[in-house]
């Protein structure tokens, strides 16, 4: 027998029961959610992280206080799982608050002592020892040891863990020959000898062996630690992560007073904010105290409101067009040489990035030491100079229809992927414009960002003419993937000129340890780039970041936006 | 309850044909998960190792089986982006959705029926006029505009430039201290922070319902027993809202069914402009990362949202219409 659903005092509880239960649904307490929900590992772990920071004593003193809230568009990708993740936010979280690595660079991007008091080198550079400090902690009050050193070196560089950065240690013994843990905080590494041979201590944070030294390689990448409950040892102790929302962490009572002590901040929350206007909003509005990298239009509001400063610092990235070089079209470099004298970069600078840039010429940044200032003005905006290229290099206009074409009548066409972003957009089509000029027909394209790294990095379907594209270096230059001659094929071999020339200096620039010896070949290198002209380098953009004056203490620099958060303080009545 | 069950039994096949097809299509949609990793130093090695760890290096008819007996367990996977057991992401995730979507729908139904029914009541008045006008204004405007048009007014204008006593929140849930609030404050805290993207979906929606629920309405003033009730000598208010509303509002309980799918995945640029964390951004990052995992569970999820909202429907009319019987 059915229930007469018509009845309408049988319905109607039914139907207001379905809505209670949709509201009560949406509205249960999130706290209680997301305790109910946290795994087993998590579990177990947080409890006695707070045991151990209810253990510590409050730091005192004027500047101790406060939560400062930092905005970005996007969230913090495998959190801090620094054996799983290559994102920038992600490194910078890991290495400057939750957790630490062995070495840490000053402002001068000197290394210097940081979870390794000191440190020493074999005299011939086949072996590193490192001496641990004996007074940091886990934040669940296990000691930080030589072991945690040895896991992390360990699972990131065996194969199965999927380590994206293990190219860091290609010069190093990898797996157990290569570690030798020498007491409970001496540690001594072998490796042959190469350049910037210390700089991946300084980039790869520390993992906790005691926590994560029973997980499986391949399965640290779903791991809860990264995400639902890491334990760290640096200067902010994690709190609490809501997906897709925020991270908070607190301060760390314990963190050793040589390295600078607990920091003032009492708490330290990253939104993930993904609209720009509403994140600028926000700013202005005080309830973000730093809004991280803004787009240059933003600039003049931010720098509008008295309560806000804008700070412009230099950055590891830089913006380019790659040339597919196997295009029949592109094969000649007079030619690549000629779209970029084509191209007024001095304008997309100043047009797109509001002068919060300059022009590049090559690959590596301006703060680097191998930057070389000599090739500012090798490619200078000269139309004439492209088109007299163009003609040498056998394209010229015969049939008068503004394009030019080769001996056999090819039109000089050529098409430039981008995916969505306005930027790189806007390049393309500017691009599109100038080089009309010259009697080249661009066509811009937008493809799907997903689509567009598979058109490009997979060998058989390389089809594209040119990509706009942006990498972010690392302090330590290396273009090997990009254009030596052997990593053709290989996924981001997009210009495909080989050059023999180029393949010996790639080689030897990773293996030329004294910086002095290094600087002429570092320079040739940059100077056979001009010639080759693979990509057309358009910019070094700066990193641009919105801070509310109330935070002092804040410095930003190519070290990245976090580099002194445990310094970052409010003053009292501004809390 | 017996056609309730059916109608639930029906669903199950609905919903396991609708994740096939999304499997298949995916796996044949151009991009690599892997590909978030990629960059220069990343050797191929490391992208094929992280490839492996996600399960991307079996064929794609063993991932199949795979992946639904997990599902029919109720494992979902682990999401390629996120790292985490997809349960995990959606269970953090899905309640955020519901109490917008909620909270959209309980005000746009309200404003809706309420501004459709003055104007059939007022019908051809000057008040009818204006809030044709508005109904239409709203109905014809794309939210992601009026939400970014709400937070300059009611957020920045609001605060730095009017100087008005309250401001509302332009992003998120809650405030960073709401943990540290009192109960008070932390529902007084949420309000406010629902009152502006609930306001950006629900405008929207309300134009519509509106311009339904007068039409509906002036059908309904129009029948007999409407006139019968007048002449019984019922003051007009029962007439309007007993005998009238009541019957005009079948239709409109259409829009609900309609309504409810919009709001999941509809509300993904209100989600994106408010930085509320909801479903319908989920799957659109899930979709450009190629998170396959969250992808699937998301449409899953989806196509049971419709079921539902279309049952819901089908239960209000019986709510509302005695005529309608369900053996």
């Amino acid at each position: 027998m059915s229930r007469d659903l018509s009845d309408p005092t049988a319905t109607r509880p039914l139907g207001v029961a379905l809505l209670l239960a949709l509201a009560v649904a949406s509205c249960g307490d999130p706290d209680a959610r997301a305790m109910s929900g946290m795994p087993e590992f998590c579990q177990n772990v947080l409890p006695s992280v707070e045991a151990h920071l209810a253990a510590l004593p409050t730091p005192g003193g004027e500047r101790y206080g406060g939560t400062a809230v930092v905005g970005g568009i996007g969230e913090i990708p495998d959190g801090m799982n620094s054996l799983v993740s290559a994102d920038h936010g992600a490194n910078q979280h890991q290495i400057f608050m939750n957790l630490m690595t062995l070495l840490r660079a000053n402002g001068d991007l000197e290394l210097e002592p940081y979870l390794a008091r000191d440190w020493e080198l074999n005299e011939d550079l086949t072996e590193v020892t490192f001496h641990l400090r004996d007074d940091v902690v886990w934040h669940d009050g296990e000691p930080t040891t030589a072991h945690d050193v040895e896991f992390t070196y360990l699972r990131a560089t065996d194969p199965n863990t999927g380590f994206p950065n293990a190219a860091f240690w290609d010069h190093y013994v990898g797996g157990a020959d290569g570690v030798e843990v020498l007491d409970e905080h001496t540690i001594r590494f072998r490796l042959t000898p190469h350049a910037e041979l210390l700089d991946p201590w300084r980039s790869t944070a520390i993992l906790p062996r005691h926590l994560l030294g029973d997980v499986p390689p391949d399965e640290l990448r779903q791991h809860p630690f990264g995400t639902r409950c890491p334990v760290g040892n640096g200067p902010f102790v994690f709190q609490e992560h809501r997906q897709d929302e925020s991270w908070s962490f607190v301060r760390n009572p314990g963190f050793p007073e040589e390295l600078g002590g607990p920091p003032y901040l009492d708490r330290y929350v990253y939104r993930v904010i993904p609209e720009q206007t509403t994140l600028l909003t926000e700013l202005l509005t005080e309830t973000v105290d730093v809004y991280v990298a803004p787009l240059p239009d933003q600039t003049p509001q931010i720098e509008a409101s008295e309560a806000l400063e804008l700070r412009a610092f230099p950055f590891r990235n830089y913006i380019f067009v790659g040339w597919n070089s196997r295009r029949p079209q592109l094969a000649d470099p007079r030619v690549r040489r000629a779209l970029t004298m084509g191209t007024d970069r001095a304008e997309i600078v100043e047009a797109l990035f509001r002068g919060y840039g300059q022009v590049a010429n090559a690959g590596v940044p301006p703060f680097h030491w191998a930057h070389h200032e000599g090739i500012a003005d090798a490619l200078p905006h000269d139309p004439d100079g492209a088109a007299a290229l163009l003609e040498e290099a056998g394209w010229v206009d015969r049939n008068g229809d503004g394009v030019r074409e080769d001996a056999e009548g090819n039109r000089l066409e050529v098409s430039i992927r981008f995916n969505s972003d306005r930027t790189r957009q806007e390049i393309a089509e500017i691009m599109q414009a100038q080089l009309s000029e010259i009697g080249v027909a661009v066509q811009p394209e937008v493809v799907e960002w997903a689509t567009l790294v598979e058109q490009i990095t997979s060998a058989d379907a390389r089809t594209f003419d040119g990509v706009v594209m942006g990498w972010v270096t690392e302090f330590k230059v290396d273009d090997h993937d990009l254009f030596h001659s052997t990593k053709s094929e290989q996924p981001y071999g997009w210009a495909g000129i080989g050059n023999d020339r180029l393949d010996v200096l790639l080689d030897t620039l990773q293996l030329v340890v004294d910086r002095s010896e290094a600087l002429p070949l570092w320079h040739e290198y940059q100077e056979l780039l001009v010639e080759l002209q693979p990509y057309t380098y358009v910019a070094f953009p700066r990193r641009l970041a919105g801070v509310n004056r109330r935070l002092q203490g804040v410095e930003m620099d190519v070290r990245g936006e976090w580099v002194s958060v445990a310094d970052w303080w409010i003053p009292a009545d501004r809390r | 309850m017996t056609h309730l069950l059916r109608r639930l039994a029906g669903v199950i096949p609905l919903v396991l044909g609708i994740a096939t097809i999304v499997f298949f299509v995916l796996s044949v949609a151009p991009g690599d998960p892997a590909a978030l990793y990629a960059a220069p130093g990343v050797s191929p090695e490391a992208l094929d190792q992280i490839r492996r760890n996600m399960g991307l290096d079996r064929p794609v008819h063993e991932r199949y089986v795979l992946w639904m007996g997990d599902m029919l367990k109720g494992d979902f996977g682990v999401s390629f982006a996120r790292g985490q057991p997809v349960r995990d992401v959606i269970f953090q995730i899905l309640p955020n959705t519901l109490l917008l979507s909620f909270c959209a729908m309980v005000l746009a139904f309200t404003a809706g029926v309420l501004i459709g029914v003055l104007q059939a009541i007022r019908q051809n008045s000057a008040l009818d006029g204006v809030l044709s006008v508005l109904s239409l204004f709203f109905y014809s405007m794309p939210s992601f505009w009026l939400a970014i048009m709400l937070i300059l007014a009611f957020s920045l204008y609001a605060r730095n430039v009017w100087g008005w006593p309250i401001s509302f929140p332009a992003s998120g849930m809650t405030s960073v201290d709401h943990a540290f609030m009192s109960p008070g404050a932390q529902l007084r805290d949420r309000l406010m922070h629902l009152v502006l993207p609930s306001a950006s979906l629900a405008l929207v929606l309300a134009g519509g319902i509106a311009r339904y629920m007068r039409g509906s309405m002036l059908e309904v003033v129009r029948q007999d027993y409407i006139r019968t009730a007048r002449a019984k000598g019922l003051p007009e208010r029962t007439v309007i809202l007993k005998h009238g509303l009541r019957n005009a509002l079948v239709p409109v309980i259409t829009l609900l069914g309609l309504y409810l799918p919009f709001l999941f995945s509809g509300a993904v640029f209100i989600e994106t402009v408010f930085a509320w964390p909801g479903m319908g951004k989920l799957m659109v990052d899930a979709y450009f990362q190629r998170d396959y995992p969250v992808v699937m569970a998301g449409a899953l999820i989806f196509a049971v949202i419709v079921i539902l909202g279309n049952l819901i429907a089908d239960l209000l009319y019986a709510l509302v219409d005695p005529r309608i019987r369900y053996g």
